[in-house]
């Protein structure tokens, strides 16, 4: 069962590779089948950027929560030494 | 003077930008541990060590591709140098990122005592993953079949529709990263609050960091391909560009899986 597998394996390399040898480029068969290929993503793309869109008006008119201050927990908003800029993380200005 | 060269490999000139990279290397790590530290003249040392290696980033990029595009040096066998760069790039930034993936489980998977023995800890606010880090999600891999896109518009030389193809990656990628910086904004913890802020802002952090340097490359690539230094048959820069997107875009859906959804409830 696996030698014969391999077997195959070995077999569908060998020609794909004597395919890559003969042909100009082994990436693609033809430009016109990368034409083809490149109608087919742009429309990928395209349905892509609606999902997006729906989802991001979606998301946006929803608002979003607030969430209370915890207690000071010694975990929390660490403090070992100071930041060579002052008392404030780089992006924690939320906290005053 | 090369009279007839008889093989088909790139004998590089001399170039200054090794050594300028280096001393740049050098004044960043001297000059950021300066700064960390209370020594007169850090920033002013670290400002320069970057400017310092921001500039030999460009220069000797620029060499490289005027070597390339203008001179003609990067023939099929002097491609490979940079195909197997690329490939042994990616592979240490999928062991890089996958460092932090690994804190995040150690952290949560058994939660320690100190932050309450509960994931996420005590008294820290998360995130609903299916706000903004679901809404981000879709939009990498989108941006990733816009690179494909523009990938197989190059192969069919359609050249126009590439620089189209690839102004839609660039820009779906420009508003994954605004739509996390929205996140980071809105989000409660920071990267002080407990090992959930650290490994939540360091793994999250640094595939945004991620986006940004893929988006970069997108762009000169955008651009080249504008001028038309792209051609069907020799585009390793782009193909470079466009397996590294896909490396950022995959690797997006394992923090949203890990630490955003399984991680935040």
């Amino acid at each position: 069962m696996a030698t014969s597998m391999a077997r195959s394996g070995l077999r569908s390399a060998s020609l794909l590779l004597r395919r890559g040898a003969k042909g100009k480029r082994s990436f693609s068969v033809s430009a016109h089948d990368d034409a083809h290929e490149t109608a087919k993503w742009e429309k990928i793309t395209y349905a892509g950027i609606a999902t997006c869109t729906i989802l991001s008006i979606y998301n946006l008119s929803k608002g979003h929560p607030h969430h209370e201050e915890p207690p000071a927990y010694p975990y929390l908003h660490i403090r070992n030494k100071e930041f060579p800029w002052g008392p404030d993380g780089l992006f924690e200005s939320k906290h005053h | 003077m090369i009279e007839s060269q008889r093989h088909s490999y790139h004998l590089v000139d001399p170039s200054p930008w090794p050594i300028s990279g280096s001393l740049g290397a050098l004044a960043t790590t001297v000059g950021g541990v300066m700064y960390m530290h209370p020594f007169q003249g850090g920033a002013t040392l670290l400002s320069l060590g970057l400017i310092f290696i921001l500039y030999t980033m460009f220069v000797w990029w620029r060499d490289v591709l005027r070597e390339s595009t203008l001179e003609g040096h990067h023939t099929k066998a002097v491609q490979l140098g940079p195909r197997y760069g690329s490939i042994l790039f990616i592979v240490s930034e999928v062991m890089f990122l996958f460092a932090f993936f690994w804190a995040s489980s150690h952290s949560s998977l058994a939660p320690t005592v100190e932050i309450g023995g509960i994931w996420p800890p005590k008294g820290i606010g998360v995130l609903d993953p299916w706000e903004i880090p679901f809404l981000n999600t879709p939009i990498l891999p989108s941006s990733g079949a816009a690179v494909t896109w523009a990938h197989h518009a190059i192969l069919a030389g359609k050249e126009k529709r590439a620089v189209y193809a690839l102004v839609a990656t660039v820009s779906l990628a420009l508003v994954s990263t605004g739509f996390q910086g929205m996140e980071y904004y809105q989000a409660p913890p920071t990267i002080s609050d407990s090992i959930y802020g650290s490994t939540f802002f360091l793994a999250t952090g640094f595939h945004g960091f991620h986006v940004i340097i893929g988006t970069l490359f997108l762009i000169i690539c955008g651009i080249r391909q504008y001028l038309g230094q792209m051609t069907k048959e020799h585009h390793v820069g782009f193909e470079a560009a466009a397996w590294y997107w896909h490396f950022v875009d995959v690797v997006r859906l394992f923090p949203f899986v890990s630490i955003y959804w399984w991680g935040g409830i």
